[in-house]
């Protein structure tokens, strides 16, 4: 198939409207099945997820990986993890022409569905405030504001195929004074209108690419967001595409008018019963933050849904793990998959004693491999869920799931990776390792600048203390040590040989 | 007294020879099929390469990489190898693997470590219980593996040590220790055993001990004991020194080279094989291997060059999206490296392939006898202006007949 430089394909592609079709709903509150499709993507199946990509990327998944080794039908890519050069400089991300660019930047496929928001997902609290025509977020370098303008501005360069309009949530904040939710349904009102205009702006069927909108529903009562959900409803229901959705159990709050729609959940799940959870309300797609969280935390997830049936002779009082610790040595000399059955790449090319010994021995392929499986985990479960709601039988399997396995996902054991710089959570606050202490101390209190020194050791190689070496490059990337009570970092020389080749290093440099 | 000869299992099927210069180009037949020579051996240290699947590592092309005794020892350990039944099943590897002895990390990674007749004396890194590594128990250690080339355990000090009376004992020692390396090797049918020509930077010491090496006839022979630091005139001069006294039909393999030039200098000299960690160490801090240079993709100035790693680079980070590659730009690799695992994967196929691409090239030259012009190219390319070329390479290139200074290409 011809297709010249990629260009001339996407100009060919038919308006981009996004049809929601929903194959099966009981009631309003029900679990229900739906197809989201966009022309040139793989039709997306609901109840199902989205990849959470970190700059751009799913953690430990690089794009070849991405395309050969995950189902997912599509990716949720924040704002946030491109400008860091921004007010200062225009962001990178900004320069390239021609369509799709942020597609082209980030490798992603052709067919797979580009969701596009401000914040990752879960948002780490800022400290700066919204205001009026800003909202806060958090780059790699420290805290930012960005307009609604900047915001429009950025979905047109950058051509996503939805926009998930930004919202006024004080995120992190424990309560929110009345008054503050008055100004959060104004600005979110406010700000919602904007991208609606921008994107109206964009002639229908031409040239140019035009987005699609998911609309937010606020974390706060429905007679306090009242004057902006009847907004949607009289004047922009027939612009927006979509909802994203702050608090699953708000779902009784959205006017009926905007049932059609498809609804994102940005209420984070901590377990895959709180996905069900959701699910059973009607909630159509997700991301689902806990995959990487388990997978840094060196847990391969071990569930299916339904759930498997107990053989008779077998019943344990106990329930089941949601998730294998590979740190643990218990499995070092097992040559079976991490979950019998599963397809992933990990479980049909390798075995639980190569995992094991990868995460003993700290190489990075540890974390490549239990993110590949911990993903396929995550897409049987929808598909599981998908048969069930079909089928009729949701409430009945989803009782036997909470029954089958244990409520939380495994305590972490092993020495996950140091939590990453802007990646980390509110949540990890309290629970926070003493290594991650100092960090997180620097980081909560004047800003980030000392947390930026680590990052910029992590580019750095250490020269003259071989012995530490190999330790410091291989952990530090994964985020194993933090690079500050490393012996022997001190007089680092930044490794700069962007012309011609360095000189030649001493024998470890080479054959160790 | 050298033992009986071991059988081998490998074939080395030479294909063309330069006629100027030492290089050969050859097939290497392996236990896990065949391999092209001349060859860089990525460093898969603990069965991993650095993030790499075997899957990615073999779409790069490579079909041979190292891994290394003393770490697998350590980890899984022996039991463990054992019960997996060896190291191409413990990381699914179809294709070949080489191993070294374990007493080059010893020496290295062990300040505590002391070398006797017997073995290599050291202290455990995980307890600091006293251990004592020998020519049998590394060979022990390299069966269990199953590696298709073993080396041998062999006394490994610094080129750069003045005492010549140690480098004597440690080149001596080394002969010592591969008669009974030969003599534990359970699997000679089906692992290859590679002696180590030792001797230090003295070409005296280097040719005795490439003739009593020679006369014991494994399969492969190593040049060791090189690439720590030593002048480049003095690496040249061993490297030249013994590839001449070596049977041709042999695969010679220098062990810890990997820069680019310094491995088609050595092609030049008649060397086959190369290993080197530098090519995926050196990926994980931005650096990217090209024929122009090495690019520090960490500087700010490639945030904003949505150029590919390396124009017309084949590898799928470099390749065109409508190629069914990845379009991966040099901006994309400042943007993610050093801040997400996946950045440093990518940047490592690149290099690779940069280093198994260099070696098919250089391969294709000698089979079609122009590996001169291939090596003017290769400097022309690499340094702006020829006062620049490193003058160890224009001294040791001279040295087999081809002048990089003149203009004449041939
Ligand atoms: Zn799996
Ligand atoms: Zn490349």
């Amino acid at each position: 198939m011809f297709e010249g430089d990629g260009t001339s394909k996407f100009s060919q592609l038919p308006p981009e409207m996004l049809d929601f079709t929903i194959l099966k709903s009981t009631s309003a509150l029900a679990p229900r099945l739906g197809r989201l499709s966009l022309p040139g993507r793989t039709p997306l199946l609901t109840p199902g997820f989205l990849g959470s990509t970190s700059r751009g990327v799913i953690p430990h998944i690089s794009q070849d990986n991405f395309r050969k080794y995950t189902k997912l039908g599509g990716v949720y890519v924040a704002l946030e993890d491109f400008i860091e050069k921004h007010p200062q400089k225009t962001p990178p991300i900004f320069s390239p022409d021609g369509p799709e660019s942020l597609r082209r930047f980030i490798a992603l496929p052709e067919n797979t569905l580009l969701v596009f928001g401000a914040r990752r997902q879960p948002p780490i609290p800022t400290p700066v405030a919204n205001t009026n025509t800003e909202a806060a977020i958090l780059t790699s370098v420290g805290f930012k504001s960005i307009s609604s303008e900047y915001y429009a501005a950025a979905a047109r360069k950058l051509q996503p195929d939805i926009v998930v309009g930004l919202a006024d949530i004080p995120f992190g904040q424990e309560t929110v004074g009345t008054k503050r939710k008055d100004k959060m349904s104004d600005r979110t009102e406010n700000w919602t209108r904007d991208i609606i205009a921008k994107r109206n702006d964009i002639e229908k069927g031409g040239e140019e690419k035009r987005w699609n909108i998911f609309a937010p529903l606020l974390p706060i009562d429905r007679d306090l967001q009242s004057w902006y959900l009847e907004h949607l409803v009289d004047e922009m229901a027939d612009k927006i595409q979509g909802m994203a959705i702050y608090d699953a159990y708000l779902l009784d709050d959205l006017p009926e008018e905007l049932h059609h729609l498809p609804r994102l959940s940005f209420h984070v799940p901590a377990s895959p019963h709180e996905l069900l959870r959701q699910i059973s309300l009607g909630m159509d797609l997700f991301t689902v933050p806990f995959i990487s969280d388990a997978t840094d935390a060196g847990i391969a997830l071990d569930f299916t849904f339904p759930a498997p049936t107990k053989p008779k002779d077998m019943q344990r009082s106990s329930r089941h793990s949601l998730g294998i610790d590979m740190w643990q040595s218990a499995y070092s000399s097992s040559v079976t998959p991490l979950t019998e059955g599963c397809e992933c790449y990990a479980c049909t090319k390798h075995h639980r004693a190569y995992v094991q010994h990868l995460f003993s021995a700290k190489e990075m392929l540890g974390w490549v491999l239990i993110q590949l499986h911990n993903h396929a985990i995550l897409s049987s479960f929808f598909s599981g869920v998908r048969s069930s709601i079909e089928s009729g039988t949701f409430e009945e399997d989803m009782a036997a799931f909470e029954a089958f396995y244990d409520p939380n996902l495994p305590e972490k054991t092993g020495q996950g990776p140091r939590v990453r710089g802007y990646q980390f959570k509110a949540e990890d606050h309290g629970k926070a390792e003493k290594k991650n202490a100092k960090a997180f101390r620097k980081f909560d209190g004047e800003g980030t600048e000392e947390k930026v020194k680590v990052y910029a050791a992590h580019g750095q190689q250490p020269s003259k203390k071989k012995a530490v070496e190999d330790r410091i490059d291989d952990e530090a990337l994964i985020g194993l040590v933090d690079l500050a009570n490393v012996e022997g970092v001190e007089g680092l020389s930044i490794e700069d040989d962007s012309q011609g080749y360095r000189e030649p290093q001493a024998a470890i440099e080479h054959r160790s | 007294m050298a033992p009986v000869p071991m059988p081998s299992a490998l074939t080395f099927e030479l294909l063309g020879k330069c006629s100027v210069t030492k290089a050969r180009a050859a097939t290497l037949h392996l236990p896990h099929g065949p391999v092209p020579l001349p060859i860089f051996m990525p460093v898969a240290t603990q069965a991993s390469l650095k993030g790499l699947t075997p899957d990615q590592l073999e779409e790069s092309g490579c079909r041979l990489c190292l891994n290394n005794t003393y770490h697998l020892g350590l980890k899984p350990g022996q039991a463990t190898l054992d019960a997996i039944g060896g190291a191409h099943k413990l990381q699914s590897w179809p294709h070949n693997i080489l191993t070294d002895s374990g007493g080059f990390q010893m020496v290295s990674l062990l300040k505590l470590a002391k070398v006797t007749e017997e073995g290599v004396r050291f202290l455990s890194p995980h307890d600091g219980a006293p251990m004592l590594l020998t020519p049998e128990h590394s060979i022990s250690l390299q069966n269990t593996i199953g590696s298709d080339i073993m080396m041998q355990l062999d006394d490994v000090i610094a080129t750069t040590s003045p005492d010549l009376a140690r480098m004597k004992e440690a080149m001596e020692r080394s002969v010592r220790w591969l008669d009974r390396c030969m003599q534990a090797h359970k699997n000679p049918e089906r692992q290859n055993l590679f002696c180590i020509i030792q001797g230090g930077l003295d070409l005296d010491l280097r040719r005795e001990c490439t003739a009593q090496m020679v006369e014991r006839d494994t399969p492969g022979i190593a040049i060791g004991g090189l690439s720590g630091g030593e002048a480049k005139d003095a690496y040249c001069k061993v490297v030249d020194t013994c590839t001449g006294l070596l049977p041709e039909k042999k695969p010679r393999y220098v062990m810890g080279v990997g820069y680019p030039e310094d491995l088609v200098v050595s092609i030049a000299l008649g060397a086959d094989m190369f290993d080197c960690v530098w090519p995926t160490r050196t990926a994980r801090f931005g650096n990217a291997i090209t024929t122009r240079g090495v690019l520090n993709l960490r500087n700010a100035a490639f945030s904003e060059d949505f150029s590919p790693i390396e124009e017309g680079c084949r590898c799928v980070c470099c390749r065109k999206r409508d190629e069914g590659g990845l379009g991966i730009t040099r901006a994309y690799i400042y943007h993610v490296t050093a801040k997400e695992t996946a950045g440093a994967h990518l940047l490592t196929m690149h290099n690779v392939q940069y280093q198994l691409d260099l070696m098919k090239r250089a391969r294709e030259a000698i089979i079609e006898d122009r590996y001169p012009a291939f090596l003017h190219d290769f400097f022309a390319k690499l340094y702006s202006d020829k006062g620049k070329y490193p003058e160890w390479a224009v001294t040791a290139l001279r040295g087999v007949g081809v002048d990089l200074l003149s203009d004449d290409a041939s």
